[in-house]
């Protein structure tokens, strides 16, 4: 089951310092990145976040996975853009001026609109890409442990409902052999036919996981669960290096935070593209170099090891 | 006790209260709050929504079978989510969560929603999408139970009309976070232009919906029916 389950799983342990971060840590450094991103609207502001993000995932081997979430996220891009294009009246440089078309009115494409789209899709990417880190270098068990503290019954239901995945996934293969077996056509025939068949299965698999559940309820109250205030305990070791990313993490968001409360993450798209300065470039490069830290760390452990 | 926790109950109500004025008054003009940012406000307001649901199911008494139910069913919807997810849309979790939510009620329908949610998405991967899927199937389960107010007996032509309608329902408020998020002017004709773009995934999720609960509906009313006897 344990074997099974870390197969099917996002989450594949590597041998590197990435992985080997606190689950708090890791994430932390999401949950700054979650924000800043929904904070700033400056280009340069979400190019100093997607960079980090992106040399981070690269450091820690997830580059090629993460693929998959890019092209996901491209499609989801596009249709922003389109729509920002199409239907935002606000921009003052036209480019294209078109025919009247029913329900939207008369085309009218402004560069400020195609750049709207495209910073926001910048935003969704960096959004995107740091969960993407989170799915691959959290150890879900990990994390779920972390939080175990704060709720009993709702996280013991989610660690359960994460063991009892790939269990009825096996089931499911074993049923639909017993039945191939007796004769019960699962892969040929008319689509109707196949979903007549596969129609007991569900209904096994159903009653057999039932069953099941009343047993793990009956092991749950034989070991005592419920039956006094919980205990929990920490195996995950902290590190050093933990707590510097954590420390430069929190400056990064405290950094900001100032920084929009100035005004200066802020940008203004609509009438006319505001100039950026070089002021914005700086801030949001040294934004850019403390989220790299976990990169930095990375590199600087492979090189020098002890 | 029970005090404590009435306390507890209304001030998160009053957090939420508060959470869906201050979106209010970014609305109007001429106010400091204008134009505040929504992005983050609607995902602190989806945060604090699933919190209050799980909250208050720490706080009910819960049997340890009951706790194992809701991680078996939620494996479940996991397990029919994931053998599905080549066709974006099709969705069976949708009508495992309602069955559930029908026989057990609000609270187990919700945990089952929000569960199976997180858990699937720990092997299709999470994402900004997470706690909007948690929320809205969460929300799917509480729908349907309500079906069931004054019930005995399965009624599969309602329960399949409320199935083809949640399937739209999970649709639209997943777009509404698309739309709050990255889209300017918040106005009706972006709205429309969103919800327009996903409605093929939503017919087709709506559509999914209604023929899993012909095929499964009555069977699985009464296996489950009969489980609850043992809880």
């Amino acid at each position: 089951m344990e074997d099974g389950n870390k197969k099917m799983l996002a989450y594949q342990f590597k041998d590197n310092l990435i992985y080997k971060l606190h689950p708090l840590t890791s994430m932390i450094f999401v949950g700054v990145v979650f924000v800043l991103a929904l904070i700033f609207s400056h280009p340069a502001f979400l190019l100093g976040l997607l960079i980090p993000v992106g040399v981070v995932l690269g450091a820690a081997g997830n580059l090629m996975q993460g693929r998959n979430y890019i092209k996901f996220s491209l499609i989801m891009v596009l249709t922003i853009v389109l729509i920002n294009v199409l239907f935002s009246r606000a921009g003052t440089t036209i480019i294209y001026r078109g025919s009247e078309i029913p329900l939207i009115g008369a085309l009218e494409i402004s560069l400020e609109a195609i750049l709207y789209g495209l910073g926001m899709g910048l935003r969704l990417l960096v959004i995107i890409s740091v969960f993407c880190f989170y799915t691959y270098t959290v150890n879900p068990d990990k994390a779920l442990r972390l939080c175990g503290r704060l709720g009993g019954k709702s996280v013991l239901a989610i660690t359960l409902s994460l063991r009892l995945f790939p269990l009825m996934i096996k089931d499911f293969q074993r049923i639909s052999e017993i039945q191939r077996c007796r004769g019960v056509k699962l892969s040929t025939g008319s689509l109707w036919q196949r979903a007549k068949n596969t129609l007991p299965i569900i209904s096994i698999i159903l009653l057999s996981s039932l069953e099941r559940s009343l047993q793990l309820a009956e092991s749950m109250q034989a070991r005592g669960y419920g039956s006094g205030p919980r205990s929990s305990y920490d195996r995950d070791l902290w590190r050093p290096r933990d707590y510097i990313i954590i420390a430069l993490s929190i400056i990064a968001l405290l950094l900001g935070i100032w920084s929009a409360l100035k005004g200066w993450s802020a940008y203004r798209y609509y009438p006319i593209l505001e100039e950026i300065s070089g002021l914005d470039c700086v801030l949001a490069s040294f934004i850019a170099i403390i989220l790299l830290l976990p990169a930095i760390l990375n590199w600087g452990g492979k090189k020098w090891p002890l | 006790m029970l005090k404590l926790v009435d306390k507890f109950r209304s001030r998160y109500a009053l957090v939420l209260i508060m959470l869906i004025l201050l979106m209010v008054a970014t609305l109007i003009p001429e106010n400091p709050l204008y134009n505040l940012n929504w992005a983050l406000l609607s995902t602190l307001l989806v945060f604090v929504a699933i919190l209050v649901f799980f909250w208050s199911f720490e706080r009910s008494q819960v049997s340890s079978k009951l706790v194992a139910f809701i991680a078996t069913m939620s494996a479940l919807a996991a397990v029919a989510r994931i053998a599905f997810s080549a066709i974006v849309s099709l969705q069976p979790a949708t009508f495992i969560i309602m069955i559930c939510a029908y026989v057990f009620g609000p609270q187990i329908g919700f945990m089952v929603g929000a569960i199976s949610a997180l858990v699937s998405n720990f092997f299709l991967g999470q994402g900004p999408w997470t706690p909007w899927q948690m929320l809205c199937w969460g929300l799917c389960g509480v729908l349907a139970s309500f079906l069931a107010i004054g019930q005995n007996e399965f009624r599969l032509g309602r329960f399949t009309v409320m199935a083809g309608f949640l399937g739209l329902f999970y649709g639209w408020v997943i777009n509404l976070w698309h739309w709050a998020a990255f889209m300017y002017p918040l106005n009706i004709k972006t709205f429309l232009a969103v919800y327009a773009s996903s409605v093929v995934f939503d017919v087709i999720h709506a559509i999914g919906n209604m023929v899993f609960s012909v095929l499964f509906g009555t069977t699985f009313y009464h296996v489950l029916k009969r489980f609850k006897k043992y809880i």
